[in-house]
């Protein structure tokens, strides 16, 4: 349908419209945009284009019908999906200008920040694909698999195997759907539901060194606070508060509003 | 040793205001990035330091450090407990209008079919039913909704004239279309669920064959079925394949008299058995002889500048003189097309403008028995009527509002995943 990039106030509530909404046929843009990133320093948005294999670089505040000002698209990047899924999940190192992309089925290719065009991956770590968020204080790189939390050196490449793996049954990884990492405290800040199908969503927070079947430090029972499951989390540390955004509820129990799109916030001092 | 510049740091050696936990930021130092920000700590890059030049460390257990070496063990015992912050959330954004993305009309029984992907139904209005200026919400007759529907992010409806059978296109989580009878109301089982291929987007039936048309956006194909498919059953055959010219297909419409089959795509392409494949075209409109089977070439194609397509959606066909109509989401527009146009050419007659109410338009219908064309706008929450033979701005006859008059809506779709800009207190939602 209409895939847009709409920007919303902060402290907007119930029927507050866009403020601005990138969109439009010049913008490239398209469907299954399922995790994406802004770069505060740069000022700018990076987004996959999904159906096309590319990623999109846009000016911070782009606004309607506006093109991108740097493609990352073409034989050799190696971008590439499946029918079903996508290389929907895009994620940045701010810190060391870099781009990460999962690509089914089963790598994560590394791009300069800077990147435009027709481009090979700097470095490829292989034998995996998931989200990936880099915490570039203590070097680490963190995938999720959708069955725990995988944990590498921050340069990792090739077949390197990861240093830590947090998942089992008191962990809570079962089926986690979305990540961010708050490396000034070492948190991973992580939410989903602790098995596949699972209607018991919640937002918890690991420590960047946990190792095995540990349960979260922190956790907020979303879905049975708001009858929401987290689809996408954003954190904001200047106003201590955890953002998430959902689409339907978790396991496709309908929420109690009976309103299936949903921007829910969070303040959560314990971990900022 | 590390050090740290970040957007919490004051310039010079200084302990940023947020760290914690063993961690030091520092400053930026002359030569590298100062950034500031509304005040929070965030790692911006990351220099070697030389010897004594160290942060100072608060006293802090060495499990608790996080400096310390990650090949040591968990800091958390297998038996920590967890904190549970039960704390209600500070806001909600919510949409709480219906957002309507498609159309269908019962000209038989003279009732509306309008789609909604934001409260997961489907709303039935009286076909002339009409909201006044000043006027709240138009109450539906009937609204379908609930679990036993499995209404979800449905993107198309429609409605077969002859039984009168409610036809719905699911196009992200459940991977079907599910048929009701003609007055189902509630949350009713569908009469059936034809699973089909993830990301369907639109279909519309042919009633002297029987055959259903099913447009899938990607891998982009168009799936054929009996009308009384069920179940896993298959499609009868498929139009897919790079001779077809299909990309990222949206609108589908069937001229059953001079059997053609339309289809638009927006251009996003890319082979996803070939890393790497991926490339932009124009959007484009494929017309197919309706017994089209396989990798075939269009008939015709209508894509370029001058068509003024942007983001098109539901197309729909007017049966006595084969014009085409093409919801034009971004283009604020409805788009009317001869049949025979192709090649890059302008559509003959555009409705747009203040006057006609569209907003973000995705869908259209000919209602060729009433001399009238229906029309969705996402962007407010409507459908809006006007003569078939209508042109430029002009205002609608009806309407039909799902919200209060002047509603701006979220145009949500499916909101899967969102960030947060620091710089203009934002947060970025794409559907």
């Amino acid at each position: 349908m209409h895939p847009q990039i709409a920007a919303f106030p902060r402290l907007g509530l119930d029927n507050t419209p866009p403020v601005r909404a990138l969109e439009g046929q010049k913008t490239l843009i398209s469907r299954t945009m399922h995790g994406f990133a802004y770069d505060e320093p740069r000022d700018e948005i990076i987004v996959t284009s999904p159906l096309a294999q590319a990623v999109l670089v846009f000016r911070g505040g782009a606004n309607g019908e506006e093109a991108p000002i740097r493609v990352i698209q073409g034989p050799h990047t190696l971008i590439r999906a499946n029918p079903y899924g996508a290389n929907s999940l895009v994620s940045i190192d701010q810190v060391n200008n870099e781009i990460y992309l999962g690509v089914i089925p089963d790598a994560i290719l590394v791009f300069d920040l800077t990147a435009n065009g027709d481009v090979a991956p700097k470095r490829i770590l292989k034998g995996i694909d998931g989200s990936v968020a880099v915490d570039a204080v203590h070097n680490l790189l963190l995938i999720n698999t959708n069955k725990g939390m995988m944990i590498y050196d921050r340069l990792a490449s090739g077949d390197a195997k990861p240093k830590a793996i947090i998942a089992g049954p008191k962990s809570g990884m079962g089926r986690i759907n979305t990540f961010q990492v708050y490396a000034p405290k070492g948190l991973i800040i992580a939410g989903g539901t602790d098995k596949p199908g699972g209607t018991t969503s919640f937002v918890g927070a690991w420590s960047i060194n946990d190792n095995g079947d540990i349960p979260p430090l922190f956790k907020i029972p979303v879905q049975r606070l708001t009858g929401y499951g987290p689809n996408s989390i954003a954190i904001d540390p200047a106003h201590k508060e955890m953002i998430m955004v959902t689409a339907g509820g978790s396991g496709r129990v309908r929420p109690t509003r009976n309103i299936m799109n949903a921007i829910v916030t969070f303040s959560w001092p314990e971990v900022f | 040793m590390r050090r740290m510049n970040g957007p919490g740091g004051r310039g010079g050696k200084v302990l940023a205001g947020t760290a914690v936990a063993g961690l030091c930021l520092l400053g930026a130092v002359a030569g590298h990035r100062l950034w500031m920000n509304s005040g929070s700590a965030r790692v911006v890059s990351i220099e070697e330091i030389e010897d004594g030049d160290a942060c100072i460390r608060p006293a802090r257990m060495e499990s608790e450090n996080l400096f310390s070496a990650f090949d040591t063990p968990s800091v958390h015992a297998q038996d920590a407990n967890t904190v549970d912050v039960n704390r209600p959330p500070v806001r909600e954004l919510l949409d709480t209008a219906p957002i309507f993305s498609s159309v269908g009309v019962d000209n038989v029984r003279n009732e509306v079919y309008l789609q909604d992907s934001n409260l997961w139904s489907i709303r039935v209005y009286g076909r002339t039913d009409n909201a006044k200026p000043g006027e709240g919400a138009t109450e539906p007759r009937r609204i379908i909704s609930g679990d036993n529907s499995q209404i979800q992010f449905n993107s198309c409806v429609w409605v077969d004239p002859g039984s009168g059978d409610i036809y719905s296109v699911e196009n992200d989580t459940g991977d079907s279309v599910v048929v009701f009878p003609n007055k189902a109301t509630g949350d009713p089982k569908p009469l059936r669920k034809l699973h089909v291929t993830h990301r369907a987007q639109s279909l519309a039936l042919d009633p002297a064959t029987g055959d259903l048309y099913l447009s899938v956006q990607y891998p982009p194909q168009v799936a054929i079925y009996n009308k009384t498919a069920d179940g896993e059953d298959k499609p009868i055959r498929l139009i897919e394949g790079p001779k077809t010219n299909l990309s990222d297909v949206h609108g589908l419409a069937l001229d059953t008299r001079n059997k053609l089959l339309y289809l638009n795509s927006w251009g996003n392409i890319s082979d996803h058995l070939i890393a790497g494949s991926g490339h932009f075209v124009d959007p484009s409109i494929e017309v197919f002889h309706t017994d089209a089977n396989g990798d075939v070439a269009p008939l015709r194609v209508i894509s370029g500048p001058k068509t003024q397509l942007d983001w098109p959606g539901a197309m729909s066909i007017d049966p006595d003189n084969g014009d085409l109509y093409v919801a034009n989401d971004v283009g604020q527009s409805i788009l009317v097309f001869h049949g025979n146009d192709q090649g890059d050419v302008a559509p003959y007659r555009v409705i747009k403008g203040p006057k006609t109410h569209l907003s973000y338009p995705t869908g259209v219908f000919v209602d060729a028995k009433n001399k009238e064309l229906w029309a969705t706008s996402l962007g407010n929450s409507s459908a809006t009527v006007y003569p078939l033979t209508a042109t430029g701005d002009v205002p609608p006859i009806r309407m039909i509002r799902g919200a209060e008059e002047g509603k701006q809506s979220s145009r949500f779709g499916k909101t899967q995943a969102i960030v947060y800009d620091s710089k203009r207190d934002e947060v970025l939602v794409p559907n």
